[in-house]
């Protein structure tokens, strides 16, 4: 391996920015995992004194009912918002990747307009729609509320790769003699995959992120993670409690990511509607 | 692909019309009906014009905060943009680093929003303490630069992942040919720069931008959690008076003020619209001409 200065300078300074980025990225997180491992109260009866390293935060993470009922709540209200968001946003996408049509380019600004409304915008109507149709403290309410934002990302995502299926697939498919539902239930779906997947990371990311309307919406039960969170600061916090919950936070996000990751790249061309 | 025009396409835009109609459009109604009116309770409500929006724009309160807006914006834009645009340059394209540094970038974006503020009070804590003993003084609680910066921070560590994937992605849709055919040409890293990648990721960088301004404009969560919009107000941007109405149940001054924010920012995405669809417009309109041409 030959040391020379230019081969050096190929090595590492090409990459130097994204692995200080990536350093800046996981400092702030150091101190979370690394209290998460160490007990830090003493619990009674328990045998753990303080600062130790041990599992025992996670543990207690479970055996308390409150923070695992938060865990489920937020697990369900970001796949019930999925399976809402994704065969809405899949037709409405097609319509706009195939076709144009009267009113197209200003309905997908109308779109684009919603999800840059802030959270804080709709809260108020929203809470009294939600209270005087009885949804509220429930998952199907954040679910729901949460589909603003996250049907017009989807509808984005998808047409750019529904764009880049030919429609000539589409053409022969009629031809072959299939119906406009077995056309799209077996072939384009299976087909759009990967965006379906890249959408399936933005409606998680938003909705599992967001705390505007988890926390106004649920007011005594169906309480999300990061309401859960909150909670646990009192007059003698457990620290350790709420730094292991953090991490758990974390997890599933990095999960989704790393299934999704191969298609995450291929997600983002925008496409002029012409 | 050429599309056809075809105006039975609506029906399949119906579910999301009926979906988000339900859910965002009927609210805004709602919430545009309430500005109009003083509401103690929903059911006792009394007209009274435009009189909260005289009074919401003539306060010197809501220009302030309007002016720091404006200011944290363009310090974000101009970091998170040209930083963001810098990391992404200098991404791996190929290779298992690939997935690495797309999952660990993606991490502050999964980070429910106010864990942000948990998560950083320990960290500045600690910064703190590291700078107190080579003798710099951080104060982030009654210092108002310093409370800038660490919300600065803040922002730049949660949302520059969202502008480098968005950037990174339309990077990889280079083909190495072009690459190659610069190195022929002897062109410099800039020229590479300027007349292949910049081009290349004009549509995604203007999504970027105005999701990033739109965002960081209506900024609420990390400026609120991390001192309520200390010291003295020099924190106070313009979504906490909202969130201060929205918690009090101030439906007027609430709603009216939900009417202004939505009105700045629907005219802010027309411009962006229109310039997108003006940029788009001239380069079909060179392309036709020089086809004429040649």
């Amino acid at each position: 391996m030959k040391l020379n200065s230019s081969y050096l300078k190929h090595l590492h300074f090409r990459w130097l920015p994204t692995s200080l980025y990536i350093a800046f990225l996981f400092l702030p997180l150091l101190p979370i995992v690394y209290i998460s491992f160490h007990s830090t109260q003493r619990i009674h009866g328990a045998s753990t004194a303080v600062g130790q390293y041990t599992w025992l935060n996670y543990i207690h993470v479970f055996q308390n009912p409150a923070l695992t009922a938060a865990i489920i709540n937020s697990i369900t209200y970001v796949i019930l918002n999925i399976l809402f968001t994704i065969p809405v946003a899949l037709l409405a996408a097609y319509a706009f990747s195939r076709y144009s049509f009267v009113g197209d380019k200003h309905l997908f600004f109308g779109f684009l307009t919603l999800r840059m409304t802030p959270p804080v915008v709709m809260v108020l109507p929203v809470f009294l729609l939600f209270s005087a149709l009885d949804l509220l403290n429930t998952p199907l309410a954040i679910a729901l509320a949460h589909c603003m934002f996250n049907v017009p990302i989807s509808i984005w995502v998808l047409e750019s790769f529904i764009s880049a299926i030919p429609k000539e697939i589409d053409e022969t498919a009629f031809i072959d003699g299939y119906s406009f539902f077995q056309f799209f239930t077996r072939i384009l779906v299976p087909l759009m995959a990967p965006g379906i997947a890249v959408a399936c990371f933005f409606c998680f990311m938003f909705s599992w992120v967001e705390v505007v309307f988890a926390r106004i919406l649920t007011v005594t039960q169906g309480k999300p993670i990061s309401m859960a969170i909150g909670a646990l600061f009192s007059y003698r916090t457990d620290i350790g409690l709420v730094m292991a919950m953090t991490v758990l936070s974390i997890i599933p996000g990095a999960l989704v990511i790393y299934f999704a990751r191969n298609h995450i790249a291929k997600g983002f061309t925008i496409k002029q509607l012409n | 692909m050429v599309k056809s025009t075809n105006n039975r396409a609506w029906v399949f835009v119906i579910p999301a019309l009926l979906l988000l109609g339900f859910v965002a459009v009927f609210p805004i109604m709602m919430v545009v009906n309430y500005s109009f009116h003083d509401i103690f309770v929903p059911p006792a409500k009394v007209w009274v014009g435009l009189e909260w929006y005289i009074e919401i724009l003539g306060s010197i309160r809501f220009w302030e905060s309007f002016g720091r807006s404006l200011l944290f914006s363009a310090i974000i834009l101009t970091l998170e943009i040209s930083l963001g645009i810098a990391i992404a340059l200098s991404m791996p394209k190929k290779g298992v680093l690939v997935a690495v540094c797309l999952v660990s970038m993606s991490v502050p974006l999964l980070v429910p929003w106010n864990m942000i503020p948990i998560i950083w009070h320990v960290y500045l804590d600690i910064i703190g303490k590291v700078l107190a003993t080579i003798g710099v003084g951080f104060d982030w609680k009654l210092n108002a630069i310093h409370t800038w910066i660490a919300i600065v921070l803040m922002d730049f560590w949660h949302w520059t992942s969202l502008v480098v994937l968005l950037c990174y992605s339309s990077l990889t849709t280079i083909p190495d040919a072009f690459y190659c055919t610069a190195a022929i040409d002897g062109a410099s890293r800039w020229d590479l720069f300027r007349y292949i990648e910049l081009p290349k990721m004009k549509g995604v960088l203007m999504m970027a931008i105005l999701l990033r301004f739109i965002d960081s404009f209506m900024v609420f969560v990390e400026p609120f959690s991390l001192n309520s919009g200390g010291p003295r107000r020099t924190t106070t941007f313009l979504a906490q008076a909202l969130g201060g109405d929205v918690v009090s149940f101030n439906y007027g001054p609430a709603a009216a003020r939900s009417v202004i924010f939505f009105i700045i920012i629907l005219i802010v995405s027309w411009t962006f619209k229109t310039a997108m669809d003006v940029r788009e417009s001239d380069n079909k309109y060179n392309k036709m001409t020089t086809d004429a041409n040649s």
